[in-house]
């Protein structure tokens, strides 16, 4: 092995890869909720950024192809994270408590990992992958919040999100090595703030669209 | 057999440097050729186990623990002394020899106590080389406290935790030396045997703590960095595995040991709570800056210390040395608060304890500023005793905590087994009959990096090399000695534990050669101490095999040799008829009640020469001579 | 005030390592509150010796919370409940009368069990040896107070070098990961003037031997600071992230 793949396999390693390509989802995100808040400026408003978005043609497609590749290292990383640490312990304790270090979020991360996979698949579906000739993305999204279940699957997948981010905003700092007595307190409470704007911000579009339809 | 210290002529400030040159040297080539065996992996032993890596030898290191990095020096708290003089207030090498050479009330060698003081700047180097984190000024510069009643500012610390940094450095340097492949490490391992052929250590034999094989280890020469035999009391300051197993067995095979009854204890130790107590804990002398000692002045009295007035109370060290107060020399604070609790003057719920109060002190200064100095040790005392001592005074009483005895060493560290040297706490020291504070780090050090890579050499250079090989029958004979003493005390199968035994032992040896000594409890406590020997190898009970890890069989063979240690340190204590440093007899007072030594017929070391089973072991003098310090009685009123 | 317990334990026991463990129940009466929770374990010893029974096997030394011998976990919990506290300067006074308490070794894959709640943590000691000290031979050294330190620093390298090397960190990892005791010697070293010449050497090869030696991966769970007796701090971690990225994008270390 070389020193890039030595390196990218320590498990310093693996946790750089998951900071780095877990904060870029976090860029990602905001870029995303403040283009998806323009469906609470009505139709023209959604339908005209959706426009402006397609009228970046390759950047689009570098983009994607960026989140892609991202989002493959993520999970096989996180996977890989996932079944060596269950290795590192083969007998299990008998009393598991928490001395106060872990949070929801921290200790479900695998978990809502794989069902945010599971719904980003659903949601390219739904709105990525669908055939968009014949009507507009603002129809689209109008006629999936139309159903409850989307609506509680996409609540319900946005507060998985919510709690995933809760502990990977500052975790990926943390990785990092940006922990300083000053900012680390600010990065703390900045996650927590980013993933209730997250869930807050995102989690409200079906309940909004589905009320005003 | 006359004792030969082996003590270089010239000026004493120049008998090391003289020596050093005089030592034959072994060819850098020929070192990897030489293999030495280092028992223990405290700051002697993890430190003389390095730099003779570091040199070239092939070592082999051996600890009960497991992990290197265990070793009981890691408890030590207060600090280390060094004659940097960085403080500039008149420190020097002489003035660290004086103090100590008088601190150890004159019965220390004064060439190895040279020897430390000038090697003792060289050891903080080293040590901040390794990365000891000091505790330092704003400047940068290293900080320093004045300790133990010294009256300049000499020493070095970490902390509360400074034997532990010390340690955590000596280990360091050793397991770079085991990732070089020049240490090979033995945890679990329990030294139960010198090999001696020829007259010449040749290895040990060991237990594999975890699987209960008995080992055959050859050598060049052997080390023994294995600490003291303070658990002799059962309840003392020391780890619950120091024990005195390796040095007693070197003693019977035929290392002297000596001034065994040199132990010393220490003021401040929260006191015993209970029958199922293990250990002691202690508590900083440092606390007696600031607390002061009392007790009520009636016998007996029960009331809660807020409900005694002023008037009832007894400063006692404060009314009987005004000029030291409560910073008198630990070997006579603690025979006071015994003296105190023997008049029924004792506090708490065993009577066993003397208050020490901090509330002047807090009124004087303000809360936060001995929250500043003691916080830590507040905290600890509250942790173990769930009483707050910023509102209650705290109850101290005096716990064994460090022995001065040990095996004879000559100047170059080694036994009177030739080619077996002896290190650190478990040789008879450079500490006299009483250790100063912040100096047992410092002889640790002193013995494992700056002397023993010179002294061995010196040996391994003047002697032919022997080709040594673990198939000498000696080994046969060691192993076999031990397997049928391991199968012995498993075979007893009687009623009592080898704990309860242990903590027996330890009441008759607190009771009649702890504090204070006196003839007629010397002789009970020999007949009292044969007896338990007796009865422990009718009635011993040591569950489990013998091959296979078995704390209670560890446990019991270390009791049984503490059973017999215990009877040497009652004939030291009978044979030494003066009061000195930690030996205080009864019959040899001033009439102030303080120690009256007797230079002229006990300015020696006592070393003594094992006889063999049941009989009584022969006593060899080693004169010491005072040329440079002048003999006087210590006075602190 | 002095009270008694009356409490039954739940203890681990494992004849050796490669055998099956359970849970065994044994009744602890009469257990002074004033007593540490290692001396309430001789207690019982004591009782089962006399019984004929073999007494639970556990690490302990220095009984006062120095030398990191001693360690279990108790209900769960690395040393036990109390913060910054070590099993040995644990007092039976934070339980109750009538407690259950289970008792269960160490765990992690690089800790093999060498009998009921003995463990070996060898692992710990190879990965100082892969690079935790200062390359500086006896002798020679300058004089001690010839490369000013700040206070500041020094207070920082030593709330890092107050280690302990219990592994309660590891046990208290969801992932039995060993990023603290690692970065605890890393940072020290790597924050003194001393340890800068191999700081680059010493990250990498330490981190890689901590890998290799089986331990799992640190997910940012903060489990080890909230357990660990010395109260160290995942700032540490951090640290010794820097100074890895540094070791590993920058040096010409590979």
């Amino acid at each position: 092995m070389n020193w890039l793949t030595k390196t990218f396999t320590s498990s310093i390693g693996k946790k750089l890869l998951m900071a780095v390509t877990g904060l870029s989802f976090c860029a990602f995100l905001t870029a995303h909720l403040i283009g998806n808040l323009t469906l609470y400026a009505g139709r023209d408003a959604f339908n005209s950024y959706a426009e402006h978005l397609h009228s970046l043609g390759p950047l689009i497609t570098v983009a994607e192809t960026g989140l892609l590749f991202f989002g493959i290292i993520h999970v096989v990383t996180g996977l890989f994270l996932f079944f060596q640490n269950i290795a590192a312990r083969p007998a299990r304790y008998e009393v598991n408590k928490n001395a106060g270090g872990r949070t929801i979020g921290s200790v479900t991360m695998p978990y809502t990992g794989l069902i945010l996979i599971a719904f980003i698949t659903l949601h390219l579906i739904n709105f990525h992958f669908i055939d968009k000739s014949g009507s507009t993305i603002f129809q689209i999204v109008q006629d999936a919040f139309t159903k409850p279940a989307y609506i509680v699957i996409y609540v319900l997948a946005v507060i998985t999100a919510a709690f995933h981010v809760s502990h990977g905003f500052w975790s990926a700092f943390q990785t990092l090595g940006v922990n300083h007595p000053k900012y680390m307190p600010f990065i703390r409470t900045a996650g927590i703030a980013f993933s209730l704007i997250i869930g807050l911000g995102f989690g409200f579009i079906p309940i909004f669209i589905s009320i005003t339809t | 057999m006359r004792l030969d210290a082996k003590i270089p002529a010239g000026p004493v400030a120049e008998k090391w440097d003289l020596h050093r040159f005089g030592l034959k040297l072994v060819n850098p080539a020929n070192k990897r050729k030489y293999e030495i065996i280092v028992v223990g992996t405290g700051l002697a032993g993890g430190s003389a186990s390095a730099s003779l890596a570091e040199l070239g030898y092939n070592v082999k290191t051996f600890c009960i623990q497991d992990s290197p990095r265990r070793a009981h020096s890691i408890a030590a708290q207060g600090g280390i002394n060094a004659s940097k003089n960085y403080q500039n207030d008149g420190d020097s090498d002489w003035r660290l020899f004086y103090d100590t050479v008088k601190g150890g009330d004159f019965r220390a060698r004064e060439a190895n106590v040279y020897r430390l003081a000038q090697l003792s700047g060289n050891i903080i180097d080293q040590c901040v080389a390794q990365g000891v984190p000091f505790a330092r000024e704003y400047g940068g510069q290293l900080a320093n406290r004045s300790f133990g009643g010294a009256q300049v500012s000499r020493t070095f610390y970490a902390r509360g935790q400074t034997g532990q940094q010390l340690l955590l450095g000596a280990y360091s340097a050793l397991s770079r030396q085991i990732a070089a492949g020049k240490v090979k490490m033995y945890p679990r391992r329990e030294m139960l045997d010198v090999v001696v052929i020829d007259g010449q250590a040749g290895g040990i034999v060991a237990r594999n703590l975890v699987t209960g094989e008995i080992e055959k280890y050859s050598a060049d020469a052997v080390v023994l960095a294995t600490g003291g035999y303070a658990n002799v009391f059962f309840l003392s300051t020391n780890a619950m595995a120091s024990n005195v197993t390796a040095t007693y067995r070197a003693y019977k095979r035929g290392a002297f040991f000596a001034n065994p009854c040199f132990t010393q204890i220490h003021p401040t130790c929260i006191p015993v709570h209970g029958t199922y107590q293990s250990k002691l804990t202690l508590m900083s002398e440092s606390l007696r800056n600031d607390g002061r000692v009392w007790v009520p002045k009636k016998p007996g009295d029960k009331r809660s210390p807020s409900q005694i007035p002023e008037s009832e109370r007894d400063y006692y060290l404060e009314n009987k040395y005004p000029s030291f107060g409560n910073l008198v020399p630990r070997d006579v604070a603690s025979r006071n608060a015994k003296e105190q609790c023997d008049l029924g003057k004792g506090v708490g719920e065993t009577g066993l304890a003397v208050y020490l109060d901090f509330a002047d002190a807090i009124n004087r200064d303000g809360r936060d500023v001995i929250t500043k100095k003691y916080g830590n040790l507040f905290q600890m005392y509250e942790k173990i005793t769930a009483e707050n001592p910023y509102e209650t005074p705290m109850m101290i009483y005096p716990a064994v905590h460090y022995t001065m005895g040990g095996l004879w060493v000559d100047y170059n560290l080694m036994s009177t087994i030739d080619g077996l040297f002896v290190l650190g706490e478990a040789n008879f020291s450079d500490h006299g009959a009483n250790r100063l504070g912040a100096s047992a780090l410092m002889q640790g050090l002193a013995d494992g990096y700056f002397i023993i890579p010179y002294t061995i050499g010196g040996y391994l250079a003047a002697n032919t090399k022997k080709q040594v090989s673990t198939d000498h029958p000696a080994f046969k004979e060691s192993a076999d000695r031990i397997e049928s003493g391991v199968k012995r005390l498993l075979s007893i199968k009687g009623k009592r534990t080898a704990d309860d035994f242990h903590r027996q032992l330890g009441n008759i040896m607190w009771e009649y050669c702890g504090m204070s000594r006196n003839d007629e409890d010397l002789i009970k406590a020999r007949k009292l101490i044969r007896d338990l020997r007796g009865e422990f190898w009718e009635n011993v009970l040591v569950p489990g095999s013998d091959k296979d890890f078995n704390q209670s069989l560890e446990k019991a063979g270390r009791v049984a040799d503490f059973l017999e240690f215990g009877e040497l340190m009652v004939i030291d204590a009978l044979a030494r008829r003066e009061s000195c440093g930690g030996h205080f007899n009864e019959g040899y007072q001033t009439e102030e009640n303080e120690a009256r030594r007797d230079d002229e017929n006990f300015c020696h070391v006592s070393a003594w020469e094992y006889k063999g089973e049941g009989k009584d072991p022969e006593l060899n003098k080693e004169q010491l001579a005072f040329e440079n310090v002048k003999l006087t009685q210590r006075s602190y009123k | 005030m002095t009270k008694t317990l009356n409490l039954t334990l739940k203890v681990w026991r494992q004849n050796g390592p490669d055998s099956m463990g359970r849970l065994e129940t044994y009744n602890a009466g009469d257990i002074s509150t004033d007593m540490s929770f290692l001396e309430m374990i001789d207690v019982i010893n004591e009782q089962l010796t006399i019984e004929g029974k073999e007494p639970i096997a556990f690490d302990h030394d220095c009984r006062e919370g120095i030398c990191g011998m001693c360690g279990t976990v108790v209900n769960g919990r690395p040393h036990g409940p109390e913060k910054g506290t070590t099993l040995c300067q644990l007092h039976m006074r934070h339980f109750s009368d009538g407690d259950t308490i289970v008792i269960e070794p160490w765990r992690s894959r690089a800790f093999k069990i060498i009998k009921d709640l003995v463990v070996d943590r060898g692992a710990l000691d190879k990965i100082i040896q892969a690079g935790g000290y200062v390359s500086v031979n006896t002798g020679g050294a300058p004089d001690a107070n010839a490369i000013p330190i700040s206070q500041d620093t020094a207070e920082k390298a030593m709330d890092a070098a107050a280690c302990i090397g219990c592994g309660a960190c590891v046990a208290a990892c969801p992932n039995a990961s060993a990023m603290l005791f690692t970065s605890a010697k890393i940072s020290q070293l790597a924050l003194l003037p001393q340890g800068r010449p191999e700081a680059a050497t010493r990250a990498i090869a330490m981190v890689r031997a901590m890998d290799e030696l089986g331990f799992g991966n640190c997910t940012n769970e903060r489990e080890c600071e909230a357990e660990c007796p010395k109260e160290i701090s995942i700032v540490n971690i951090a640290r010794m992230n820097r100074e890895f990225f540094k070791a590993a994008f920058f040096s010409e270390v590979k």
